[in-house]
């Protein structure tokens, strides 16, 4: 017993000393950074749907597949309800890709959508960010029916606004994939349950 | 143990930030190198983290060099060096949020980067504080001086902007080298990035060949 004490007092010192200084400071950050979330969050949000002023949360019965699953109802200075945003999650290429996706007051036609948080390969699968108008991908989504799953296509179909074929990067980007199935979530496991918090 | 007496902390100094700097002439820390300098932002923030951490790492080791036994020794740098980049992660990410999510997976990478344990390992076990910390800072500012110079290379030719920390993108080519697409993409991939590295790397070993001409002519 004390051979390892002799050994190890150091390394497991050391130990304590270090847990306690990332305890503290992760409970002096941890406010910061949970806002700094938010803040990423409400300006998603107000990027993709037009109009909003405040949003309240609405409990949903089934969730997504990630539980960082949360649904917005958006209102305008009145109180009117605008549309609504639905934070959504799923596996990515390389990790988890978050996005928030602006569904019309309907429900019946996306507004927009935007990955909020994503580590996918730069210049290829980071095009699902909306950059600007060079990354077409994510603009694509504006205005599409909300009514059958999208499929991914090789071939130019982004201006094919009535159909629910969304244009892939390239062939070969398995993001473009992975952003399509977590619309697709959106739009079949949570978009129904929406009528009733109208 | 006495001091390494080779040199003054001066000169140890000067030696991590030129004649042994870890990116052109140890050719440590590729990954991050390539990785991130992408941007001038993204070089800097990284160049700056990464500097905390061996800046802190050199200075425990070397306070406690006396009490580190032999065998345990990588587990103690390991342990040191994986809690400051850990501080140094959530420091970004509350304070330069967005910058923290360009960088993303490379500020825990940092743990890895071989040149924070080389100088453990080399210098700091050995040296008293001083010396350590004079290792400790010049090899940071090398690092950043060899990332800021990809960096600027790199975001020039492939975005037409330099973007500093905390400011908005600068930009330095007339408005028709991005508006037609014609900026460099290839230099903020990849492929760019190794013929940056390489370019650099090249012309840093010809400055280094001349000086050595030079001194024993």
């Amino acid at each position: 017993m004390k051979k390892f004490v002799d050994e190890s007092w150091l390394v497991l010192a050391m130990g304590v000393v270090f847990a306690a200084l990332l305890a503290a400071t992760h409970t002096g950050l941890n406010d910061r950074i949970k806002a700094n979330e938010v803040e990423a969050l409400n300006q998603a949000i107000e990027e993709v749907v037009p109009g909003v002023e405040t949003k309240e949360q609405i409990e949903i019965e089934e969730t997504g597949a990630g539980d960082e699953t949360a649904v917005y109802k958006c209102l305008d200075a009145d109180g009117n309800l605008v549309g609504w945003a639905v934070q959504a999650a799923g596996p990515g290429f390389i990790d988890k890709i978050t996005l928030v996706a602006g569904l019309s007051r309907e429900g019946d036609r996306l507004t927009g959508i935007k990955p909020i948080k994503h580590t996918e390969t730069p210049g290829l699968g980071n095009k699902i960010d909306v950059k600007d108008e060079l990354n077409f991908y994510p603009l694509q989504y504006a205005g599409r029916s909300t009514a059958a799953p999208f499929e991914l296509f090789k071939e130019r179909v982004r201006d094919a606004k009535d159909t629910n074929r969304i244009e892939a990067i390239t062939g070969a980007t398995y993001s473009s994939q992975y952003v399509m199935e977590i619309v697709n979530d959106v739009i079949t496991r949570i978009r129904p349950q929406l009528a009733e918090h109208r | 143990m006495a001091d390494e007496d080779n040199g003054s902390n001066l000169q140890q100094f000067k030696e991590g930030v030129l004649s042994n700097n870890p990116v052109l002439v140890q050719l440590l820390g590729m990954c991050p190198t390539l990785a991130v300098t992408n941007s001038v932002e993204n070089a800097l923030v990284m160049g700056a983290a990464a500097t905390f951490v061996v800046v802190m790492s050199n200075l425990i080791t070397s306070a406690l060099r006396n009490l580190i036994k032999p065998h345990v020794r990588i587990l103690i740098f390991t342990l040191t060096i994986a809690t400051f980049v850990t501080i140094a992660d959530l420091t970004l990410k509350a304070f330069m949020y967005k910058v923290s999510l360009q960088l993303g997976a490379f500020i825990p990478l940092i743990i890895v980067n071989c040149m924070i344990i080389c100088r453990a390992e080399v210098v700091a076990i050995k040296n008293g504080v001083g010396r350590s910390l004079a290792d400790a800072f010049g090899i940071g500012i090398g690092f950043t001086l060899a990332l800021l110079i990809l960096g600027v290379v790199r975001e020039w030719l492939g975005s037409g902007t330099i973007t500093f920390p905390f400011a908005d993108p600068i930009s330095v080519m007339p408005a028709a080298f991005t508006a037609n697409g014609h900026n460099w993409i290839i230099m903020i991939l990849p492929p760019g990035a190794f013929l940056t590295l390489g370019v650099v790397v090249g012309i840093s070993n010809q400055i280094r060949a001349r000086r050595e001409k030079g001194g024993a002519a």
